[in-house]
């Protein structure tokens, strides 16, 4: 599902130039669930967000599905993205303004799913991650931990194909991120790819294969099954 | 300490030099342009302040309804003024000035026409303080064919200004003696004369005529005089001094004649109310407008109003951000009223700032704000004299206003709430802010629709049909100087390729020219028979010349050798006389003043109504008679070249007269001249208008900004999840646009109604549309949409991975 070969990454300020991926290759294929380890500023982030196509790498290729996507311009990233790919943030990312529901339907808007339909969807989104007695409360009046149930159900309501989840317990407690967790290993039961950062090896169990980052190269890739 | 603060302030500031500039900028051209509105407001209400007995002069006004007609004059009979010193013994002064047009006066063998020359009583420097330099006010005028000029005057035609005794020629053979030379007249005088002219020499003014106006008429009251009891005094004058006369002319009591429902009385404008208040019939001058005054002040505090909000609603904003810096400066222990005197200082330097700048620009832009205006201001040192310390107070007062909220709000703030972040979310909604944009915003549409609406009736007075054709006509104006061989001229004209046709009269529908007397129906004088309508001197050309039509009867034939006994209505003259067919019937005017024998004229024709005053008033009844007078030659042309045809007029004119410098203009442009009050006013609000919405502008621009910093985090998620960038730009409007419509609701009533009382001015107006509102409304929209635009396109493009990143 996903190929990079040779990716590079570099940040240029005034005076210094960091490569965040120097020379990167990885691959996942569909149905995986990678977790990506590594030192603080080792270019996970990084990583994850030219994975996401958020990012545009500075040279090597990215194939998604089987489709070069390093040159895609921004228009094609962004519609090529709202159908396939969800995110989950360590900070989760809710809009304060917005209530769960609306949060969750959000990327149905943007993907023109008729409001008709929405209801059902995030109803049934909200249902599974056992959030719905909330519905209409704003993402102030939960917990941490409900507030990343929220932010999964979100990534997952367009049922993509691939979720990319950067320190989704960073912000739990130990109990709150094990939920998460097992969220995250239902999906993946149910087909779908799932790359996720973390700086936990706990968490790091929940997943197929661990990939080592050291300053923006593979160091090592463990298969866990 | 003080120093600390402004230190800080000013590291403060530098670190935000976009808000900074925003800022300053905004509040500088609001004071700008409220400076300017100041000064010209000042100039008005300055009118004739430089007389030391302002307070106790009054002008005599005559009020007459007669014939189915009403006015109100500036001017009073002849007799008035001394009958009226006689009767009543408060009155310590009472002077007249006749205005009887201008003269030719000589300089060298060149005539120069000159137009600013009134007849006056030699008591009138009593009245007005017109310092005498050269000469003896006390008998200055007194003797005929004296004449007392100004400063500029005496340097215009001697080059020097010790000049009494010595001599001017007027009209080319008649000597008048200097007898003293005066000061010259601020320009914020109600009259602006450079030539006194003895009255003694003037025998119409010695007649004993009390059915005749003609004078300006003022009188200097003792002090302590009471001029409302004078004025309720004045009503029964005309009773006892006019009464006899009425009885003598139309055989009719005074109660009689107001029986009929007529009156004739005085009554008396002070003199500070002249320019501003007074628009009655022979004024000197056209005046100003209290109007304009309250509009323009009104103005001048709007703009002023918006230019604060602005710098309120920036700095409140702004000032979100600093939270923390609260938060961590009263951990630290820093006392609440050190926090509100730091954010006080911030604002005060910022506007101080705006004033210097502000008058900077009201100095640079005065000359040209001068030309728009027709205004002479100037910056004197008098004006910095008292406009320095305004300034420096409403620095004060514009700076506390503006940072009182900032301070009062932040530095109330529980520091631990503040350094959660708990304040961000409470303070967002920012109700005050939306408020204050909705005022900025209702201001400025307020403003469009008044320049729209001005600029459309000016456009309405523009294309409307007058009853004549006032394009391409030349006139020539001095034509009297001419003397005999003034038909000599017209003939000649005449006969130029290119010349349609040419009239000789000065009474033209562009031009002041104003003459009114009695006729009647029956040869006895009746007052139930009586009109008065204009009475004016035209000959056959006139009409075809000017493109009126006759609806029926004839035109004045120079075949007919009756036709110097018969006249030519007004479609309004044949109305009011309701005769069944007013062609062939007869009307009869008085010869003399007593109204002992009248002449009787035939109506010959009917013309159509043409419009010969400004469209504010009503087309009164008109008399048109086959009589001399050569004024000015109105000259019909097809030809487009009109550089070889003014050419070829001056040819024959200086075959004419090779001393005398001709005096042309063109009528379209005349009657331009008649509105110039409105088209000053248009171009006023116009740039008014402008300034409040730029400053409006840059005040959205601002917020837009913060608002959008404020949402970075939210932009950057909705990006993640695949909004379009015409999503985001969409909502990121919406707020705003959706508070300039709320400003649109409240705007568009207010102004319809306060632009319809301004109409009413007009007699023939051009009724407000509904696209006038809506444009103003659309234009509001889109300039705010634009405005906005700046920040939220900027916001829309930027990676969200960097604004997520800088949670
Ligand atoms: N916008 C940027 N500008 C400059 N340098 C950057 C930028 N973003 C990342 N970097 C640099 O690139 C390198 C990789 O950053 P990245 O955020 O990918 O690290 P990370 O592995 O996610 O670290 P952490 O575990 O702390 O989240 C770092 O050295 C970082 O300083
Ligand atoms: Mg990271």
């Amino acid at each position: 599902m996903i190929k990079i070969t040779e990716l590079q990454k570099y940040y240029r300020t005034e005076e210094v130039e960091t490569i965040a991926l120097n020379k990167l290759s990885i691959e996942v294929k569909e149905g995986e669930f990678v977790a990506i380890m590594g030192p603080s500023g080792c270019g996970k982030s990084t990583l994850l967000n030219i994975l996401g196509l958020l990012d545009d790498p500075d040279g090597g290729s990215y194939l998604f599905n089987n489709i070069e996507v390093a040159d895609f311009n921004e228009r094609k990233r962004a519609d090529l993205r709202k159908h396939n790919i969800g995110f989950v943030f360590q900070s989760f990312n809710l809009i304060d303004e917005l209530t769960v529901f609306e949060n969750v339907e959000l990327p149905l808007i943007y993907t023109g799913v008729p409001s008709s339909e929405r209801v059902g969807r995030v109803e049934k989104v909200l249902d599974k991650m056992q959030i719905m007695h909330r519905r209409n409360h704003y993402p102030q009046q939960l917990s941490g931990g409900q507030q990343q149930r929220v932010a999964v159900a979100r990534a997952v309501v367009n049922n993509p194909k691939l979720i990319l989840a950067d320190e989704p317990t960073g912000n739990l407690d130990s109990s709150n991120g094990n939920e998460v967790m097992e969220l995250l290993t239902d999906l993946n039961e149910q087909g779908t790819t799932i790359i996720m950062v973390t700086h936990s090896e706990h968490d790091a169990r929940y997943s197929h294969r661990i990939i080592r980052l050291l300053d923006g190269q593979t160091v090592m890739e463990n298969i866990m099954i | 300490m003080i120093r600390n603060y402004i230190k800080t302030a000013i590291r403060s500031l530098s670190k935000n030099k976009g808000f900074t500039a925003i800022n300053v900028l905004g509040l500088s051209l609001g004071l700008a342009a409220c400076l300017l509105i100041v000064f010209y407001v000042s100039d008005e209400l300055g009118y004739d302040t430089y007389n030391k007995n302002i307070d106790n002069i009054y002008r005599v006004n005559t009020d007459v309804r007669f014939g189915g007609n009403e006015a109100s004059y500036a001017v009073a009979p002849a007799p008035t003024a001394a009958a009226l010193k006689t009767d009543f013994p408060e009155i310590e002064q009472a002077a007249r000035f006749r205005v009887k047009g201008g003269f030719k006066v000589k300089k060298g063998n060149q005539n120069i026409q000159e137009d600013m020359m009134v007849y006056a009583d030699p008591n009138i420097f009593d009245v007005f303080t017109l310092p005498m330099i050269y000469g003896n006010k006390a008998n200055a005028l007194k003797e005929p064919h004296t004449v007392v000029i100004t400063e500029r005057t005496a340097e215009k035609y001697f080059n020097s200004t010790n000049v009494v005794g010595r001599t001017l020629t007027f009209d080319d053979n008649t000597p008048y003696k200097v007898t003293g030379v005066i000061k010259n007249i601020p320009h914020q005088s109600h009259f602006n004369f450079d030539f006194f002219v003895a009255m003694p020499g003037l025998d119409e003014s010695k007649e004993d005529m009390w059915f005749s106006n003609n004078f300006q008429t003022y009188i200097l009251l003792k002090k302590g005089a009471d001029a409302d009891k004078l004025n309720a005094k004045l009503s029964s004058f005309m009773r006892h001094r006019a009464g006899p006369q009425l009885q003598s002319i139309l055989h009719l009591t005074f109660d009689d004649f107001e029986k009929g429902g007529n009156y004739y009385r005085l009554n008396l404008t002070p003199l500070k109310k002249i320019h501003l208040y007074s628009n009655k019939l022979s004024e000197i001058d056209a005046n100003g407008n209290i109007r304009y005054v309250y509009i323009f002040s009104a103005i001048a505090i709007f703009i002023l109003l918006i230019a604060c909000v602005n710098f309120m609603n920036l700095s409140t904003a702004r000032s979100t951000n600093r939270a923390r810096e609260v938060g961590v400066r009263k951990v630290l222990g820093s006392p609440r009223k050190y926090l509100i005197a730091q954010f006080l200082t911030e604002s005060v330097i910022v506007t101080l700032a705006a004033a210097v700048i502000g008058l900077v620009m009201a100095w640079l832009f005065l000359a040209h704000f001068n030309q728009i205006a027709g205004k002479e201001l100037t910056v004197t040192p008098q004006i910095l004299g008292w406009l320095v310390p305004v300034l420096f107070a409403m620095v004060i007062i514009i700076g506390a206003l503006a940072g009182s909220y900032p301070a009062l709000f932040l530095s109330g703030f529980n520091p631990i709430e503040v350094l959660k972040g708990k304040l961000a979310a409470g303070f967002k909604g920012g109700r005050l802010r939306s408020f204050l944009v909705v005022f900025q915003f209702a201001i400025s549409i307020f403003l469009i629709i008044g320049t729209l609406v001005i600029y459309n009736q000016l456009k309405y007075i523009q294309n409307r049909d007058l009853g004549y054709n006032r394009d391409h006509i030349l006139l020539v104006k001095n034509v009297s100087t001419l003397g005999s061989s003034s038909q000599v001229f017209k003939q000649e004209i005449k006969q130029l390729t290119g010349v349609q046709n040419a009239t000789l009269t000065s009474a033209l529908p562009t031009g002041g020219f104003q003459s009114s007397t009695s006729f009647f129906k029956s040869p006895v004088p009746d007052q139930k028979n009586g009109i008065l309508p204009q009475r004016w001197p035209i000959d056959a050309d006139y009409i075809p010349t000017m493109g009126m039509k006759i609806i029926s009867g004839r035109n004045f034939s120079d075949q007919m050798p009756t036709d110097s006994n018969s006249v030519i209505i007004n479609e309004t003259a044949a109305r009011m006389l309701a005769f069944s067919n007013p062609v062939g019937a007869k009307m009869y005017e008085p010869e003399d003043n007593k109204m002992t024998r009248l002449k009787e004229y035939h109506i010959i024709g009917v013309v159509k109504d043409f419009n010969f005053k400004s469209l504010r008033e009503n087309i009164t009844p008109m008399f048109l008679m086959l009589e001399p007078n050569d004024g000015t030659l109105s000259i019909r042309f097809r030809s487009a070249n009109i550089p070889a045809l003014l050419a070829q007029v001056k040819n024959k004119w200086a075959q004419l007269s090779p001393n005398q410098e001709i005096n042309y203009s063109f009528m379209d442009k005349d009657f331009d001249s008649i509105y110039r009050a409105e088209q000053r006013v248009g171009s006023i609000f116009m740039i008014f208008t402008t300034l409040a919405i730029i400053i409006a502008c840059l005040g959205l621009f601002g917020l837009a900004a913060y608002a959008t910093e404020q949402r970075t985090k939210e932009i950057g998620i909705r990006k993640v999840l695949g909004a379009s960038l015409s999503t985001i730009i969409g909502m990121l409007s919406a707020d705003f646009v959706k508070l300039v419509i709320i400003a649109i609701c409240i705007a568009s009533p207010v102004a319809w109604w306060a632009m319809n009382k301004w109409l009413q001015d007009f007699a023939y107006r051009a009724n407000i549309q509904w696209w006038i509102v809506a444009l103003a409304g659309a234009g509001a929209i889109l300039i705010a949409f634009i405005t906005i635009s700046f920040q939220s396109i900027k916001a829309a493009l930027a990676n969200p991975v960097k604004s997520l990143r800088s949670e």
